[in-house]
């Protein structure tokens, strides 16, 4: 085979990627914001948001169903969840939602994520305790 | 006090001698001086040392619960088992790095005591290179992060581990993927050398064939334990969430991948030169870059751990090892090019120049996904990808990588003879009943009917080749169990690389099946209820709570056909009331029943069951695929002649 067939070959791979890796970002990709960013752009869409698990923990439905308070450097935001709670979930725990805020006023979690404190200090544990 | 300081003294005299290591080994490779390559080696084999008596005094005062030493005190406590505190030797930041430049010194010095033989320049260099790196850990280690830092009182106790990591998993996951991320650097090292003493050849690739099968295998067995640990301990009903930290294991393990194929290109035809280099230099970068990801915390990841001030160190590192890497390659770029390209598309190199262009664009569209919170934030607002984008750009590939693994051992070397239809008979036979089969059980996802199939003619490709070595074997003299291992153990490399293959199988039609068929329910019940998810029937009985050690448990009992279910949530008042959930499952070939407890009362219970299809053959080919690594990996080079006549030879000896 010529090398210029190999050019096209890999010129039409790299093209077929390239279209994966964009249309696959363009469907998928989300913002990551803080609460004050969020309340200031508005818009609609799914985002992400990492705030701080306030003391108005609510648990009901046999602790699938929780309603908190996040908040980040100073702003805070009322959060909904339905699904399974990460184990370290608790008053003090950093938090990742991913959802939309709601016409109500709270911000409706599609996944809620808790980040390991420090003190769990393993060198490679894996996984991601995601709802 | 007096461990601590005979673990510092060891870790300064490791230094000072990989240190002069390097030194003499650049010196030694420019001058082709073999007296001083071998002070060289010598200097690093004695620095190996050191750092093994820095460990030994590590584990020690862990052992001894030394609790002065700062990294005693913050990782164990007196409660913990034996074996949970020997494996903090490895469990936090400053011991990992020692395990780390261990297993990298160990490596490298069994490396070039076997290489020493070969070429001076080359040796001399490599002993610079891995000199080098196994430097870089004892700087940190020496003046930013000390495993055997005092504190200034000595406490009765220590804080003790999470209970989420008080498991098996802990002792034996991290330090796989430890010892992958080490292994890397050995290929690297020699790639490096061979650039530099000019060596284009492939002796370099030969040399180290069997260190990227191991780095290879161990970060494979690494991932596979993560997954497991993740699945069992975890219970969130998956295995794999592409996070940051995650694909940076990931990302090295796939360029390696595509390493160890494309080396054979190299050795067979003696192409692809330049890009073995590159893709030996890439697993390396790309497992620095990981490393430096995790600890620095730049990336949102849910794994926080290790986030410490070593990221701008692991930043400089790789800056450094970039810059070194680049300027190898650019100096040699004009003699790389390789005596003959490949001659045709439908060939075994053809097959592995695909399979590495697809191996490659896997990891470019991974990497790109995981760099894209940086590399957003620096134009405007951070935007982030999840488990969608990775399953929407990634899943393509793996099925084009799934046609391969079947067709590919297929082609022979040079250019197909013949058409693709007698090729591929059994093949096509596999995925045409396959498919038959499934939309005959009612299977209507695209994805499962496209890939199940590929599996299955996959499988196929490798028991034939297990098949014609079976039958090859009855026309040989003496018994025939004898004589068929006798072609196994000549062939040890082939028949572990089919092993291996159908291991990648399992673990390919685990992961469709879990994907595609994954069901699941939150319910709440009362004693004597019963929920029905997918063709399973639980039936909850009631809950039972009892305290145990050092927690209490709160279990509830479900009745699954003949088995009981036990789900629990576990409370440690010790750790300010932390709860851990601790999954059932009832596995089966067919499918796991996973079973999560949320929380119950007198009344009732509240808990997520997940039926997940084949996860079972997830771990049966990870399995498989370290029996592949073993088998393949103990051939010694000299012994790399292939013997038994390969496809077309053995049509040959028939007539």
């Amino acid at each position: 085979m010529s090398s210029l067939k190999w050019l096209g070959l890999g010129v039409v791979v790299a093209a077929c990627v390239g279209y994966l890796v964009v249309s696959a970002t363009g469907s998928s990709a989300e913002y990551y914001q803080t609460i004050a960013e969020m309340r200031g752009h508005g818009g609609s869409g799914d985002v992400r948001v990492l705030g701080t698990v306030q003391d108005d923990v609510v648990r009901s439905d046999g602790g699938l169903h929780v309603r908190f308070t996040a908040a980040q450097d100073g702003q805070t935001m009322p959060v909904d969840y339905r699904g399974t709670v990460p184990d370290i979930f608790r008053p003090g725990t950093q938090v990742v939602v991913d959802g939309h805020m709601g016409s109500d006023g709270v911000f409706h979690a599609r996944t809620l994520e808790a980040k390991c404190p420090s003190k769990f200090s393993s060198a490679q544990a894996q996984g991601t305790p995601t709802g | 006090m007096a461990l601590a300081d005979l673990g510092s003294a060891f870790l300064l005299a490791s230094l000072v001698l990989v240190a002069l290591g390097a030194g003499a080994g650049v010196v030694a490779g420019r001058r082709d001086d073999a007296p001083l390559a071998r002070v060289a080696r010598r200097a690093f084999y004695a620095g190996t040392v050191g750092l093994a008596g820095a460990s030994a005094v590590l584990l020690a005062a862990l052992l001894g619960r030394d609790f002065s030493i700062a990294y005693v005190f913050e990782h164990t406590d007196r409660s913990l088992s034996t074996a949970l505190t020997a494996a903090a030797f490895y469990g936090g930041q400053e011991g990992s790095l020692l395990y780390w430049a261990l297993l990298l010194a160990a490596l490298g010095s069994a490396s070039l005591a076997a290489g020493a033989s070969s070429s001076v320049r080359m040796t001399a260099f490599a002993t610079a290179v891995l000199a080098g790196i196994v430097g870089f850990f004892l700087v940190v280690m020496v003046f930013v992060a000390s495993p055997f830092a005092l504190l200034p009182v000595s406490p009765a106790d220590g804080l003790g581990l999470n209970p989420l990591l008080r498991d098996g998993g802990m002792l034996i996951h991290p330090p796989f993927l430890l010892a992958g991320y080490s292994a890397f650097a050995v290929p690297f090292a020699f790639a490096i050398a061979a650039l530099l003493a000019g060596r284009y050849d492939a002796a370099w690739v030969a040399h180290t064939r069997r260190y990227a099968l191991l780095a290879w295998g161990l970060q494979g067995v690494g991932l596979t334990l993560g997954m497991w640990w993740a699945y069992h301990v975890l219970g969130w009903g998956g295995y794999w969430g592409w996070d940051p930290v995650e694909n940076a294991a990931l990302m090295p393990w796939l360029a390696t991948t595509a390493y160890i194929h494309s080396a054979q290109v190299q050795e067979h035809r003696g192409t692809l030169r330049a890009w073995n280099f590159g893709l030996v230099i890439a697993a390396f970068l790309l497992s620095i870059l990981g490393t430096f990801l995790v600890r620095s915390g730049i990336l949102p990841s849910v794994h926080t751990f290790a986030v410490s001030p070593l990221g701008p160190w692991f930043f400089g590192f790789l800056v450094a090892a970039v810059a070194v890497s680049g300027a190898a390659l650019a100096r040699r770029s004009g003699q790389l090019r390789s005596p003959e390209p490949v001659e045709a598309a439908a060939s075994r190199e053809g097959a592995f120049l695909l399979q590495n262009v697809l191996l490659v664009a896997l990891t470019a569209a991974i990497l790109w996904g995981t760099l894209l919170p940086l590399l957003s934030g620096m134009t405007g607002r951070e935007l982030v990808v999840g488990a969608p984008y990775y399953e929407r750009a990634g899943a393509p590939i793996m099925l084009a990588l799934l046609a391969l693994l079947a067709a590919g051992p297929l082609l022979p070397w040079r250019r197909l003879r013949g058409g693709w239809l007698r090729l591929l008979r059994w093949q096509l036979a596999a995925a045409a009943l396959t498919s038959a089969a499934l939309l005959a059980a009612g299977a209507r996802q695209p994805g499962a009917l496209v890939a199940l199939p590929l599996v299955a003619a996959g499988l196929a490709t490798c028991l034939a080749e297990y098949g014609r070595g079976a039958a090859f074997a009855r026309r040989l003299s003496g018994p025939w169990p004898v004589a068929a291992m006798r072609v196994l153990a000549r062939n040890r490399r082939r028949y572990g690389a089919y092993l291996a293959h159908a291991g990648i199988l399992l673990v390919a039609a685990g992961l469709v099946g879990s994907h595609v068929w994954q069901q699941s329910r939150q319910v709440t019940l009362r004693p004597g209820e019963s929920v029905t998810v997918g063709s399973h029937t639980l039936t909850y009985e009631g809950m039972a709570s009892q305290t145990s050690g050092d927690h209490g448990e709160l279990l509830a009992r479900l009745q699954l056909g003949d088995a009981t279910l036990e789900p629990a949530r576990l409370t440690y008042p010790s750790l300010g009331g932390q709860a851990v959930t601790r999954v059932a499952i009832r596995s089966t070939p067919i499918d796991d029943v996973y079973v999560v407890l949320a929380g119950a009362d007198a009344r009732s219970a509240t808990m997520t069951i997940y039926v997940n299809p084949l996860v079972t053959w997830i771990w049966v080919g990870g399995a498989l695929l370290v029996a592949g690594v073993l088998l393949g990996n103990l051939v010694r080079p000299e012994a790399e002649v292939e013997r038994a006549p390969a496809r077309l030879g053995a049509a040959a000896a028939v007539r």
